[in-house]
């Protein structure tokens, strides 16, 4: 695992060598971290084991291997810390017989909340929905099932709060909104752990991140960490230009440049030279240049490889 | 936004008030389970019974009270069983194959109180749809306050018996229609009755008891005492809901 940085905090959820199995697949393979207060992002690729890890945090699911704890207590066998979590699983199923308020009012009641009525409608404002609203929640778009599944994991005040990919299917404004209010709860001294695949989302938290690959954890600390650990590994970059073999022959040349390949032009499309590079930063600084001496037009700089799997891959790899 | 959470995280609870809980689970589940589909097929059913029952005393039959034993008999050992399995199968086993069983089992809330709502919905759906049709059914073929008697008493026994029976089913099986159909025809209807030790192992049975006693008539495979009719069913009623309780509370929740 790469240790980014570490949170000094009392872990308020903690995983110890936590491993678990389907038959012969390996969801979550001998995993330790600790949180404490504030937001940790989950972050990894679809299949990566975030789901299964966060349900065994929850003790959904226990694990094959090692222990999870939350507050200090296993959440499969103490049922009285269950009322300090909220959870937004990633399913979209819920109670179809039953409305917004009459969902959320529930989730109070069964939570033991004094006044789950009142609960409810508090917990419905935080996510801008309406508590009169008498349809049932089979007619409500997918964001407003994520919103009413954000106010029940809220309506018992929980100490810890577990969001299963919770911005899926929400439009902008929504998404600003609900990134605001899990910061607004992290500040508050809540553990929230949110996971996501989407890096920019993540970005968004400004928060910790526990990067999860094939199961492992691959990597743990700041996101600006991640960020730079993105711009430090090697990277491959396509330059789409009219004059291949000149751009080619300035690039080899350039500092931080580990190989260069040309990609011969097909029916419409301009050739390009694809190069390898060790600080993209550095090469995206140079490219313009070394263009400008080849006396060429740059088409397109894009790069190949800068999508999570990479990261995951190259995370996993090291 | 109107308001902010809390910054403080409230202190652990002692827990909700299990009363509380149990009402609100059993409306839950009562609401969840009673789909159209289910409520139309079952009904039909009882509503077949009915018209079997009225066509028997249009026949006018030799000896009303063994024609309304056979008639009791005939639907505890069919009808119940497979209402209470679409119903009491699915009451649990519905939210555990879409997932929203967590939205119960993630709570301070031990798992029996789950199922024994799940039980009290099944028992609260059929007895107004199915048993309430064939009591009455039966006292159109024979109104002799015995057999009337004991149709109550077999069918709500019998009622409470499969619920749990079936209920548990639900929680154990993902598949659990075919596997309660399997037990009801197969089991019940074939291998139960090979002879008195296997008979011990069947709902039906000790119903058929029930039936027998109460109305002095005898029936094949139906020689338990009243007091065992009745307490058998219950007695496995109440360690079906046992066991199921302890399998949710070990599951995988999705």
């Amino acid at each position: 695992m790469t240790a980014l940085g570490a949170a000094a905090e009392a872990p308020m959820i903690e995983a110890e060598h936590a491993s678990k199995w389907f038959g012969d697949v390996v969801a979550v393979s001998d995993v330790s971290f600790g949180i404490g207060p504030g937001v940790t992002a989950l972050l990894g690729p679809n299949g990566a084991g975030k789901s299964t890890l966060l349900r065994m945090l929850c003790g959904l699911t226990p694990p094959d291997r090692g222990a999870v704890r939350i507050l200090g207590a296993d959440p499969r066998k103490d049922i009285a810390v269950r009322a300090r979590i909220g959870i937004v699983p990633q399913q979209e199923a819920m109670f179809e017989a039953l409305t917004a308020f009459e969902f959320v009012r529930l989730a109070g009641l069964l939570h033991g909340v004094g006044d789950p009525a009142g609960a409810a409608r508090w917990a419905l404002d935080l996510v801008e929905l309406d508590h009169a609203d008498h349809r049932s929640t089979t007619t409500y778009s997918k964001g407003m099932k994520q919103r009413v599944k954000v106010a029940q994991a809220l309506v018992n005040d929980p100490a810890i709060v577990v969001l299963d990919e919770p911005l899926t299917g929400l439009d902008p404004r929504q998404r600003g909104h609900l990134i605001e209010l899990f910061g607004r709860l992290g500040a508050q001294g809540r553990c929230v752990i949110v996971s996501s695949h989407v890096l920019d989302e993540v970005e968004r938290f400004g928060s910790r991140v526990l990067v999860v690959a094939q199961g492992r954890l691959a990597a743990t600390g700041d996101f600006r960490a991640i960020r730079d650990l993105m711009d430090d590994r090697p990277h491959r970059i396509r330059v789409r230009t009219d004059r291949l073999r000149e751009v080619a022959t300035e690039l080899i040349s350039s500092p931080g440049v580990l190989a260069v390949r040309l990609e011969p032009a097909a029916g419409n499309r301009a050739g390009a030279v694809i190069v390898d590079t060790a600080d993209a930063p550095l090469f995206r600084r140079s490219v313009a240049a070394a263009a400008q001496r080849a006396d060429a037009t740059l088409l397109e700089v894009s790069p190949l490889d800068d999508d999570l799997d990479s990261v995951f891959r190259y995370l996993v790899g090291r | 936004m109107t308001t902010t959470p809390s910054p403080k995280a409230p202190p652990l609870r002692s827990g909700p008030a299990l009363g509380r809980v149990l009402l609100a689970e059993y409306r839950l589940l009562l609401r969840s389970v009673c789909t159209r589909g289910r409520l139309v097929a079952i009904a039909m059913l009882a509503g077949l019974s009915v018209l079997t029952a009225v066509a028997v005393a249009l026949s006018n039959p030799f000896d009303p009270l063994s024609e309304g034993v056979g008639f009791v008999n005939g639907n505890i050992a069919t009808l119940i069983p497979v209402a209470v399995l679409v119903f009491g199968a699915a009451v649990l086993g519905d939210l555990i194959d879409d997932g929203s069983l967590v939205y119960l089992w993630l709570r301070p809330v031990p798992s029996w109180v789950h199922v024994l709502a799940g039980w009290a919905a099944t028992v609260t759906i059929v007895v107004p749809l199915v048993l309430v049709p064939v009591v009455g059914a039966t006292a159109v073929i024979d109104s002799s306050p015995a057999l009337v008697g004991a149709a109550v008493v077999g069918g709500l026994v019998a009622v409470a018996g499969y619920a749990g029976l079936f209920v548990m089913l639900g929680v154990r099986f993902r598949r659990a229609l075919p596997w309660g159909l399997v037990y009801i025809l197969i089991w019940e209807g074939f291998v139960a009755s090979a002879g008195k030790t296997a008979t011990k192992l069947a709902v039906r049975s000790y119903v058929r008891s029930i039936l027998g006693s109460m109305t002095d008539t005898h029936l094949k495979l139906g020689e338990f005492s009243l007091g065992v009719g009745i307490v058998v069913p219950l007695l496995i009623a109440v360690l079906a809901l046992l066991y199921a309780s302890r399998r949710l509370a070990r599951s995988d929740v999705a």
